[in-house]
C-alpha cells in the first residue's frame, strides 16, 4: 500500500463518523438527497451519492430520520427531515463531537 | 433521459431483493434527473445524450452503485465466522474419524479379500470422507447463510462478548518445563520399538493363511499360516545397532527429562546430537539398497494377489517408505532449529 491510498483510506476513516452527525444537523428542515449533497458541500464537506444515499436509507431505518415522496417540477422527490427520536440524539451527538474535538486539539497540539 | 432510465433499470437488477427496492430506483432517477439539469445549467445548453453519458460515467457503473445499498455483502459475516469455522471443523473431525472407522469395519468384515479390493475399498473410504466433508461444508454453510441473511447479528451473543474474567487465562507455561507424562510416553513406546525391531522383527511382516486372508503384522509362522514375508530387508537390520543407540539415548534422555522435570542447556545439547545421529541413520537408509523387503515377486507368491496387484503394492510400498524416511528426516530437521532456538532463547535469558 503506497503513502497516498494509506493517507485516503485514514482520512475515509476519519470521515465515516463525522458524516451521519453532519446529515442529521443539516435535516431540521427537509431536504432531498441532491440538495442536501450541495448542502454539505457549500459548506465544505463533499459526500459522494454512494455514501449519501445508502447512508440516509440506514438512518431512516433506525429511525432518526422520515422521508415523504413529493411531486415537484414534474419530479417526484424524496425529501428527508430529521425525526423525533434523531432530535433527541442529536443534542448528545454534539456533545460528543465538541468533545472528541476538545481531546483531540489538546492530544495535537 | 433513455439513458438514465435504462442506467437505472440496470441497476436495478443488480439490488437485492428487498422492501424498498423501486424506492431506491425512483430516488436514483430523480437524482440523476437533478443533476442533469444541473450541468445543463453550468454549462448553458440543454441536456443532450453526450452530458447523460458524462453523468452516467461520473456517477459510476451500475454495478458499483447497486453494492453501496448492499446491507448483507457478506455470506458468512465476521461476526458469525469464527463460529462457523468451530462448527466446521468438529464436523469434519467427526465426520473423518466416523467414515474411516466404517470403512475399517467393511474392510474386516468382508475378508478375504484380494489386493485390488483391499485398494479400492480403502479408496472408496477416502473419497467417501472427501465427498461426505464437502457435502457438510455445503450444508453448515448454506445454514449460516441464512442465519446471516435473516437474524440480525446483534441477537447472537457470542462468548467474546460475555463478560470476560481475566482469571479465565491459564497460566503461562514454563517454556522449560516438561511435563511427567511426556518422557514416560516416549520411554515406553522407545522401549516397544526396541523390544519389536529387535526380538520380534517376524512381527513385521505380510502374513497369509488359508481362505486367501491376509494381513500385516504378528506373524506367527507355528499357526498353521501358509507364509510370512518379512516387510525390512537385510538392509535395515544391518543400520538397526546405529538405530537401537539413537533409542537407548532416547530414552536416557527421557529419564533426565523425568527426574529434572525441565529442559537444560544440557538435555537440549543432549538432545540435538541423538537427532543428528538420526538424521545421518535416515541418510544412509535413504540413500543404500532399499529396507523394504517386500516386491513384487514375493507379493505374487500369495494366493489371490494377481501380478498386476502385486507390483502396485510393491512399488508403493518401496517408494513409500523411501518418502517416510525423507518425511522424518525433514521434521527431525525442523525439530533440531526448534531446539538450537530454543537453547539460544534460554542461555540469553539466563543471561540477562
Amino acid at each position: 500500500m503506497t503513502n497516498t491510498e494509506s493517507f485516503e483510506n485514514v482520512v475515509l476513516e476519519l470521515r465515516r463518523g463525522v458524516i451521519v452527525l453532519a446529515v442529521l444537523s443539516q435535516l431540521s428542515d427537509e431536504q432531498y438527497g441532491y440538495s442536501l449533497q450541495k448542502l454539505l458541500s457549500d459548506q465544505g464537506l463533499e459526500v459522494d451519492q454512494g455514501t449519501l444515499y445508502p447512508l440516509l436509507r440506514r438512518l431512516e431505518a433506525q429511525g432518526l430520520l422520515e422521508s415523504v415522496w413529493k411531486l415537484e417540477e414534474a419530479r417526484p422527490r424524496r425529501y428527508y427531515v430529521i425525526s423525533a427520536e434523531g432530535k433527541k440524539l442529536l443534542p448528545k451527538l454534539k456533545k460528543e463531537w465538541a468533545g472528541i474535538v476538545s481531546v483531540m486539539d489538546k492530544m495535537l497540539a | 433521459m433513455k439513458l438514465i432510465n435504462r442506467y437505472v433499470t440496470e441497476v436495478g437488477k443488480r439490488l437485492p431483493l428487498v422492501k424498498g427496492r423501486k424506492d431506491i430506483e425512483n430516488e436514483l432517477r430523480s437524482t440523476l434527473e437533478d443533476m442533469l439539469e444541473d450541468h445543463a445549467q453550468k454549462s448553458d445548453k440543454p441536456a443532450d445524450e453526450a452530458m447523460e453519458v458524462d453523468l452516467l460515467k461520473e456517477y459510476g457503473s451500475p454495478q458499483k452503485v447497486a453494492e453501496t445499498y448492499n446491507q448483507t455483502p457478506y455470506l458468512i459475516g465476521p461476526r458469525m465466522f469464527p463460529f462457523f469455522m468451530m462448527i466446521l471443523k468438529i464436523v469434519f473431525a467427526a465426520v473423518a474419524l466416523g467414515l474411516t472407522i466404517a470403512t475399517a469395519i467393511q474392510i474386516m468384515t468382508q475378508s478375504p479379500m484380494t489386493a485390488i479390493e483391499l485398494l479400492s475399498a480403502i479408496g472408496k473410504g477416502i473419497l467417501n470422507i472427501f465427498s461426505a466433508c464437502i457435502a457438510a461444508f455445503g450444508n453448515i454453510a448454506l445454514v449460516f447463510a441464512l442465519i446471516e441473511r435473516f437474524a440480525p447479528a446483534s441477537e447472537f451473543k457470542l462468548d467474546e462478548e460475555k463478560e470476560w474474567d481475566p482469571a479465565s487465562l491459564k497460566k503461562e507455561p514454563e517454556p522449560t518445563e516438561v511435563k511427567a507424562w511426556e518422557p514416560i510416553f516416549a520411554i515406553v513406546f522407545t522401549f516397544i520399538a526396541i523390544s519389536i525391531f529387535n526380538f520380534n522383527p517376524q512381527w513385521l511382516s505380510i502374513n497369509y493363511g488359508d481362505n486367501n486372508m491376509w494381513f500385516i503384522g504378528f506373524g506367527d509362522f507355528a499357526a498353521g499360516q501358509k507364509g510370512s514375508i518379512p516387510l525390512l530387508s537385510e538392509a535395515f537390520f544391518r543400520w538397526l545397532p546405529w538405530i537401537n543407540i539413537g533409542w537407548v539415548a532416547e530414552i536416557i534422555l527421557n529419564g533426565m527429562l523425568l527426574r529434572t522435570g525441565r529442559w537444560q542447556a544440557s538435555t537440549r545439547l543432549f538432545s540435538i546430537a541423538i537427532k543428528v545421529l538420526q538424521i545421518v541413520i535416515g541418510y544412509f537408509l535413504l540413500i543404500g539398497p532399499s529396507i523394504v523387503k517386500v516386491t513384487a515377486e514375493s507379493l505374487k507368491a500369495i494366493e489371490g494377489f494377481d501380478a498386476k496387484a502385486a507390483q502396485i503394492l510393491a512399488t508403493m510400498a518401496q517408494q513409500g517408505v523411501r518418502g517416510l524416511i525423507a518425511l522424518i528426516m525433514f521434521l527431525i530437521a525442523i525439530d533440531i532449529i526448534k531446539t538450537v532456538v530454543k537453547l539460544i532463547r534460554q542461555k540469553s535469558s539466563v543471561g540477562a
